[in-house]
């Protein structure tokens, strides 16, 4: 796992990524969460705030740097 | 090996929650919500962290991965044990040599075998062996016994051995010898006489002495030669000898004192001992056997206690010991045709509670001895 990530972050060494799909939002390279509600979920990345705003927001995954959030996604916002 | 837990929390702090876990970089792996119930997958390691948060109770749900592994092991492990047992007890089985059989008509070679295979470690109750032990065995016993063994095969039939051997048969190819004598070996007085080759020079009653012709390979008629064999027979003569003998005078008897303890004995090829400690200081025993599985024997046996009690030999009984002592002696050198003949006590004396004796005895013994002769030296 640990060859796998090194490799990954080798390969695909950005400082932060935002993934968007119908009903889930992927975000990678947060350093802080500001507001975690289910209607609106404030992240703090290197340089800017990302606001994503919708319904029924769920985390589902949540590590260090990374979030996988589900649900009804309705704006998204970047804050400098 | 990672392991996962399931933690049930109250829903309505799980937004305040997941942020104090990314405070405190608790990652959390999976999450659901099922009835104002928030579920989510964490490390073990991270639980204790998790317990420390004031705000939230949090309660196991389920165990994953190595955690769940030891307390399914845990939960069931007396059926592991039983069949890591039986497995164990199956593979030592499957392995166990119970009996080993030497197929041969040959009581002399099968008894050989036998104690060899058995220094080879191939004997009954023990592990069997694999195929290149096996072969390396079989190499070192025919090496062993060259004169003796032609080939061996030792197949293995369930839990048995069975070794199949050939004997080697080697034609005897002693020289026939031409021309010889009987002559004596030692004094005495012919009493008897059986001859299928050669002239008798002696008959019976007759006194000869060591080195004496008995019977001659050489037939003459009218005191001319006419034919040189080689004599045959046996010459049985009277001989004497003087044997010496002592036995003490004094010895121990065990006298039964009328108790007696049971105890189970346990016997196979690496163990024989009691179960029980005995309980009697001094003891004969009985022995029965009752069990016997696999070579594994149990005997009930029967302790006797006894003490001993320092008895004397009265002059004439420790006379009949020592006489009996020196004709066993004699008898056990004895072959088939020979014979005790006579025998008396020469001197007797008692010393330092021993008795020695000495015995004279007349043996009927047989003398002759095959002397080969050189022709030419004979007619000069």
């Amino acid at each position: 796992m640990h060859l796998y990530k090194t490799m990954k972050n080798f390969l695909f060494d950005q400082e932060y990524f935002i993934d968007i799909w119908e009903d889930y939002i992927h975000v990678f390279g947060i350093i802080d969460i500001e507001l975690l509600e289910e209607y609106k979920i404030i992240l703090v990345l290197e340089k800017f705030s990302f606001i994503i705003e919708g319904l029924q927001f769920r985390v589902l995954k949540l590590t260090k740097n990374e979030i996988l959030v589900q649900g009804v996604l309705e704006k998204v916002m970047v804050k400098r | 090996m990672n392991s996962f837990l399931w933690i049930e929390i109250d829903a309505k702090q799980k937004s305040r929650f997941l942020l104090k876990c990314f405070k405190c970089k608790i990652p959390i792996y999976e999450t659901y919500e099922e009835k104002n119930c928030f579920f989510f997958r964490i490390l073990d390691k991270d639980y204790a962290k998790i317990k420390k948060f004031w705000f939230i109770k949090a309660k196991v749900k389920e165990e994953t991965g190595f955690l769940k592994i030891k307390k399914e092991i845990l939960h069931h492990h007396i059926f592991l044990i039983a069949l890591l047992l039986g497995i164990f007890f199956l593979f030592f089985l499957s392995h166990m040599i119970v009996d080993v059989k030497v197929v041969h008509s040959n009581k002399e070679i099968r008894e050989l075998l036998e104690a060899a295979l058995q220094e080879k470690g191939i004997k009954k109750n023990s592990l069997r062996k694999s195929y290149e032990e096996i072969e390396q065995i079989k190499k070192e016993i025919l090496n062993q016994y060259p004169s003796k063994l032609e080939w061996i095969e030792i197949e293995r039939t369930g839990m048995k051995y069975i070794v199949r051997v050939e004997e080697r048969k080697i034609e005897n190819k002693e020289e026939e010898k031409t021309s010889c004598h009987i002559v004596a070996t030692k004094d005495g007085i012919i009493k008897d006489l059986i001859y299928s080759k050669g002239v008798s020079l002696v008959k019976v009653n007759d006194v000869v002495k060591k080195g004496d012709i008995l019977i001659s390979g050489i037939i003459k008629k009218d005191e001319e030669e006419r034919n040189i064999v080689c004599a045959s027979g046996n010459v049985f003569a009277e001989v004497w000898y003087q044997v010496s003998a002592s036995v003490p005078m004094e010895y121990e008897e065990l006298i039964k004192t009328g108790k007696k303890r049971y105890n189970i004995r346990f016997q196979n090829s690496y163990y024989d001992d009691f179960i029980f400690k005995s309980r009697l200081n001094q003891y004969v025993e009985e022995k029965k056997e009752f069990l016997n599985v696999l070579g594994q024997r149990f005997f009930l046996v029967t302790q006797y206690e006894v003490r001993s009690e320092k008895k004397k030999y009265t002059e004439s009984e420790a006379l009949e010991r020592a006489l009996n002592e020196v004709l066993e002696k004699i008898n056990s050198t004895l072959s088939e045709k020979e014979e005790i003949i006579d025998k008396k006590v020469l001197k007797k004396e008692i010393n330092n509670s021993t008795m020695n004796i000495e015995v004279f005895v007349a043996l009927k013994e047989s003398i002759g001895e095959v002397q080969e002769f050189v022709k030419e030296m004979e007619n000069e």
